[in-house]
């Protein structure tokens, strides 16, 4: 059964139409890239899957469940079982990362302090930022708030996790960090869908890889699919031309 | 240029009523959501010290030299009548009816409603809000209410301290300037200015503090276009409820007459 599944999702803003019916499923354990020009509407998809936005028409089903309509009360427990990393790190600006990473744990769970400061130093430490932890947001570089966002998203240990762009603006030491996390988590079982421009990285560590272009998914299939069907609508895009 | 005309009218009616729509719907999920756990004290307390404690010196430099200002007006302008010793009745009255309660809270719009209205802007804009959602927790719970309990909190403790200051220097010019003994200036306060008149005035202030807040938590929450829609949502924040508190303190204190009446 498809642990997650988008059904013919259409999104406008003002008079402008993004989605035009965009059909997705996601197994569980499974690691979906989604791919797609800038302003395709990647991370618009994203976002309905945790109800951040809802869609004009169509539905989105989470294990089971249609969340299409689900109040905020409602989405509170989905939300505790999806982690979203956001595109820039959404860091709350009036803490610093140590605060900002206890957030999740002081808001949804009963740990103590001396626990909450272990996982968070811990989680710090495997993303290669221990020292940081006193320092506020606007004092980090744009690559190390990305990695305390990715931080905070995983430190309640989601089941599902949804990266905007998790590698964008990263260097290569970095990026290839990230890769090996996202692969670590997918091996513990963790569901995710990757959103990316980064293709050597969607390629690395996605199972299968969807794309988004004028409004739908364009192809979607894993690696040796897209390799056997050359001129198809991801190579076009890998390959800089105009689809 | 008609089209123009009336499409731009037809936008600011729109606007208008989006705000209305939107502040009614935020004040209606706030009230919703309090009742409901968990609460933040600590948010709340950090929120009384930066809208309340941090606003004092402009509340004490603006209340004192109104009342200044008031008392040297009043006293020149009534001494050629040889009316000079009503300037205390008058002075104070006016302080606790109308000006103190509206001029902190004028005050009290310009410093915190754009305070509020750039804070949450900017924290729309680099998606904190989408973050507080995202991580489960309510936007409404750990940014609007403690905002809007702090300053329902604080406007109308400051308004007290705006009147107690505000007399003083009404006394001090009336000592110095007018030579009336500070001792009947006193006296003839606290015979005057009534307990009911006094409440009054605070009362409107806790109304007003709900325009503030609600308003600049409105505009805030619903910037788009990156930081150039901050600057807009704090201008309009600060329009919005200026003109909310002095036109409703009309309503208001028509209202609280009929309540009074109706009453004794
Ligand atoms: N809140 C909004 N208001 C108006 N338009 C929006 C809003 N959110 C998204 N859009 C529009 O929807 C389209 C898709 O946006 P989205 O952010 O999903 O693109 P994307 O595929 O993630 O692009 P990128 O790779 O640049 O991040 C864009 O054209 C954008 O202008
Ligand atoms: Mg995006």
């Amino acid at each position: 059964m498809d642990f997650i599944k988008v059904i013919g999702f259409k999104k406008s803003f003002g008079t402008k139409q993004v989605h035009s019916g965009v059909n997705l499923s996601i197994q569980k354990g499974e690691c979906l890239g989604l791919i797609g020009g800038s302003g395709a509407g990647k991370s618009v998809i994203l976002r309905s899957l945790i109800g951040l936005e809802k869609p004009d028409e169509g539905r989105v089903v989470f294990d089971g469940k249609d969340i299409t309509d689900y109040t905020e009360d409602e989405l509170v427990n989905i939300r505790k079982r999806v982690a979203y990393v956001f595109q820039g790190g959404a860091l709350f600006d009036s803490m610093n990362v140590y605060e900002n990473l206890a957030y999740p744990l002081r808001e949804h769970t009963k740990l103590g302090e001396p626990e909450i400061s272990e996982k968070v130093l811990t989680k710090l430490k495997e993303l290669g930022l221990e020292g940081n932890d006193k320092v506020y947001p606007a004092e980090l570089s744009g690559g190390m708030q990305k990695r305390v966002g990715l931080a905070r998203a995983i430190i309640m240990e989601p089941e599902v996790i949804l990266y905007d762009e998790p590698t964008a603006g990263l260097d290569p030491f970095n990026t290839v960090k990230i890769q090996e996390m996202i692969s670590r988590l997918k091996a513990t079982g963790v569901t995710s869908i990757l959103v990316t421009h980064d293709m050597p990285s969607a390629f690395a560590v996605c199972d299968r890889i969807a794309m988004l272009a004028k409004g739908k998914i364009g192809a979607v299939g894993t690696r040796a699919e897209l390799d056997a069907s050359p001129g198809g609508i991801i190579h076009k895009f890998i390959n800089g031309e105009q689809l | 240029m008609i089209q123009t005309f009336a499409s731009s009218i037809g936008g600011f009616v729109l606007g208008q009523l989006q705000f209305v729509g939107g502040s009614t719907v935020l004040f209606l999920h706030s009230l919703k959501e309090a009742l409901k756990p968990p609460y933040y004290p600590q948010l709340i307390v950090e929120q009384i010290n930066q809208v309340g404690v941090r606003s004092m010196s402009l509340i004490v430099a603006a209340s004192l030299s109104t009342g200044m200002v008031m008392s040297l007006q009043f006293g020149l302008g009534l001494e050629k009548f040889g009316a000079k010793l009503y300037v205390p009745k008058i002075v104070s009255l006016s302080i606790a009816k109308e000006l103190g309660p509206v001029f902190t809270s004028l005050m009290f719009a310009a410093r915190v409603g754009a305070g509020i209205a750039s804070e949450l802007g900017s924290m729309t804009v680099t998606q904190q809000i989408d973050a507080i959602r995202a991580l489960g927790t309510s936007p409404i719970k750990r940014i609007v209410i403690p905002r809007v309990i702090a300053c329902t909190i604080a406007l109308p403790l400051l308004t007290v301290i705006a009147n107690a200051v505000g007399t003083f220097g009404a006394l001090t010019v009336g000592q110095f300037e007018l030579g009336l003994d500070s001792g009947f200036f006193i006296q003839k306060v606290i015979t005057t200015v009534k307990i009911g008149d006094y409440i009054n005035g605070l009362l409107k202030t806790f109304f007003f503090a709900l325009f503030v807040v609600f308003t600049s938590c409105y505009y805030g929450l619903n910037v788009k276009e990156g930081t150039r829609g901050v600057g807009i949502a704090t201008t309009k924040a600060v329009v919005a409820s200026s003109i909310l508190i002095v036109v409703s303190d009309f309503f208001l204190t028509k209202l609280f007459w009929i309540i009074e009446k109706w009453i004794s």
